[in-house]
């Protein structure tokens, strides 16, 4: 696998507070990666220091081989649309969209097109009176339609209905599937990601607490459900971080991956086993982490 | 599964044209808006020019809304347009000297087209009313060139001041915006103090009277390259 990304002992600080803490990974070409956290964990500092947008207090950063500040070579080929991203003030989204063309080599008007039909955008209003929802989806066409090698997305679902996250769930796979590039995706819809998400990066207060793929976080734990009875005879004595009941039915989530004889044994007490929910798992990884910490909070940028 | 065809990268110089097409892309901010300033001001001037009864020459100061405008360009062209570009992956140097060039076209539009006016103006005795916007004897003093410089340094420091005080604003914040502007008004004091202690009022408007547009305008050039440049070194670390 080669990295796109490189990134070493990552530190970013505001004042006092300290938003990355001394970070390092890397990020391997043609993935598609979650990145992960709560809000003010240091998810979009992390995106606009790979961008050059902002400025690392200390560490190294690396995009295809390069420092990426101020480098023409290599912010061409990373596409970064913030969840707040500010546009000229008269301008449409035909605007935006003729300027993205100008400035992305990979830039693909027909997917634009069809992107701009696919969330009913309106073309004739300045990007100043969209909707909140309106104003997501202009950024998700810039970053879906310009194919840059690594694309960034922040959050990009904010104001989009169900229906539209859809659309932009399934397009971001299609096109990935005939155009392989890197994607990051910052979100806190966890489990509405989870299927597309090959690799799962958590941040949390500025650390990076997970960084593995997503079959691998999955296999961390698994849910048990069954007769209550068995159920709990099975889990007495594993670390339980989910449960869930319904009349004798109960649905028990325990950390540590099972072994071939586990199942075995589950199989034959008649219990099932069924696919954890990623966003279970990153909730308890992420409160576990903060247990043995200051808290922290305040959105950090 | 199709591999990706990079196109051609757009070299550095075109990427400057680029940040260029990208602040016209809306041709209202640049060319439309204040050239519908200025239409909107000639007309004006033409109607209350015919309200005065008086015969001698008339002048309008009108011209000058034009100067205002560009003021607030010089600020959106920061504060809105600036974390655009850094959305298209555009780096900082290509967006200053971009958009630099962009406020330079429009300050050169601005002086042919006054420049043309004064010319017509002349010619027609202030358009048959004695009515005079964009003609006076002082900047004409070294004919139209001089003319077209005077506005076109005008335009650009304009620009400038709204540019640079969006950068110290969105570096330094509110309080620093203020103290520097604090900082040029007290310095501006201490000048006329100085001007006023030594009773060279007359001497000062003398020799700038003496000057010529021409050099006035290169004066006024010199001080836009200088707050230029300080705009380039906020610019270098500053965040969308």
């Amino acid at each position: 696998m080669t990295s796109v990304i490189e990134v070493e002992n990552l530190t970013k600080r505001y004042g006092d507070v300290i938003a990355v803490d001394d970070v390092g990974f890397k990020i391997e070409k043609d993935v598609i990666y979650g990145l992960l956290g709560r809000n003010g964990a240091g998810k979009t500092t992390v995106m606009s220091i790979l961008t050059a947008q902002n400025f690392a207090t200390s560490g190294d950063v690396r995009v295809f081989g390069e420092a990426p500040y101020e480098n023409a070579r290599v912010l061409p080929r990373m596409c970064f649309v913030r969840e707040s991203q500010k546009y000229p003030d008269d301008a449409k989204a035909p605007h935006a969209f003729r300027t993205a063309k100008l400035f992305f080599p990979n830039w693909d008007q027909e997917l634009c097109d069809r992107l701009v039909a696919d969330f009913q955008l309106p073309m004739n209003r300045r990007i100043k009176k969209l909707s909140r929802g309106q104003l997501s989806a202009v950024g998700v066409i810039i970053g879906l339609a310009s194919r840059a090698e690594i694309t960034f997305f922040d959050e990009p679902y904010l104001g989009l209905d169900a229906v539209a996250r859809q659309v932009f769930y399934d397009r971001l796979i299609e096109d990935y599937a005939a155009y392989p590039r890197t994607i990051i995706l910052s979100s806190h819809l966890i489990d509405e990601v989870s299927n597309l998400i090959e690799r799962v990066l958590v941040i949390d207060q500025g650390r990076i607490i997970m960084d593995e793929t997503t079959d691998e976080v999955r296999d961390r734990a698994a849910t048990i459900v069954g007769d209550a009875g068995a159920v709990e005879a099975f889990v007495a004595g594993r670390e339980v971080i989910h449960r869930e009941s319904l009349g004798r039915v109960v649905s028990v989530t325990v950390l540590g991956a099972l072994t071939d004889d586990e199942r075995r044994r589950l199989a034959a007490s008649g219990l099932d086993v069924v696919p954890v929910s990623l966003q279970q798992l990153i909730v308890r990884m992420t409160q576990r982490a903060a247990d043995s910490r200051v808290p922290n909070e305040g959105a950090l940028r | 599964m199709t591999a990706f065809t990079p196109t051609a990268s757009a070299t550095p110089r075109g990427r400057i044209v680029n940040v260029v097409r990208m602040q016209f892309v809306n041709r209202m901010t640049f060319v439309w808006i204040p050239l519908i300033i200025l239409a909107a001001v000639f007309v004006f001037s033409m109607v209350i020019w015919l309200m005065i009864p008086y015969g001698g020459p008339k002048y309008s100061g009108g011209a000058q809304a034009l100067i205002w405008y560009l003021l607030a360009v010089g600020i959106q062209s920061l504060t809105l347009t600036f974390p655009f570009s850094q959305a298209m992956s555009v780096t900082r140097r290509e967006f200053f000297f971009g958009t630099y060039l962009t406020a330079a076209l429009t300050a050169a539009l601005l002086a042919v087209v006054t420049t043309v006016g004064g010319l017509i103006e002349s010619a027609t005795g202030g358009w048959g009313l004695n009515g005079w916007m964009f003609y006076t004897d002082w900047t004409w003093a070294s004919g139209p060139l001089g003319s077209a410089l005077s506005v076109f340094a005008l335009a650009m420091l304009t620009f400038t001041a709204g540019f640079w005080c969006a950068t110290i604003y969105k570096r330094f914040g509110g309080i620093g915006l203020t103290l520097v502007l604090v900082g040029v008004g007290a310095l501006l004091l201490v000048a006329l103090w100085i001007i006023g202690r030594f009773n060279a009022w007359v001497a000062v408007f003398g020799w700038l009277a003496s000057l010529g547009v021409v050099p006035l305008s290169l004066v006024v050039l010199a001080i836009v390259v200088v707050l230029a440049a300080t705009e380039f070194w906020m610019l270098r670390r500053l965040t969308p």
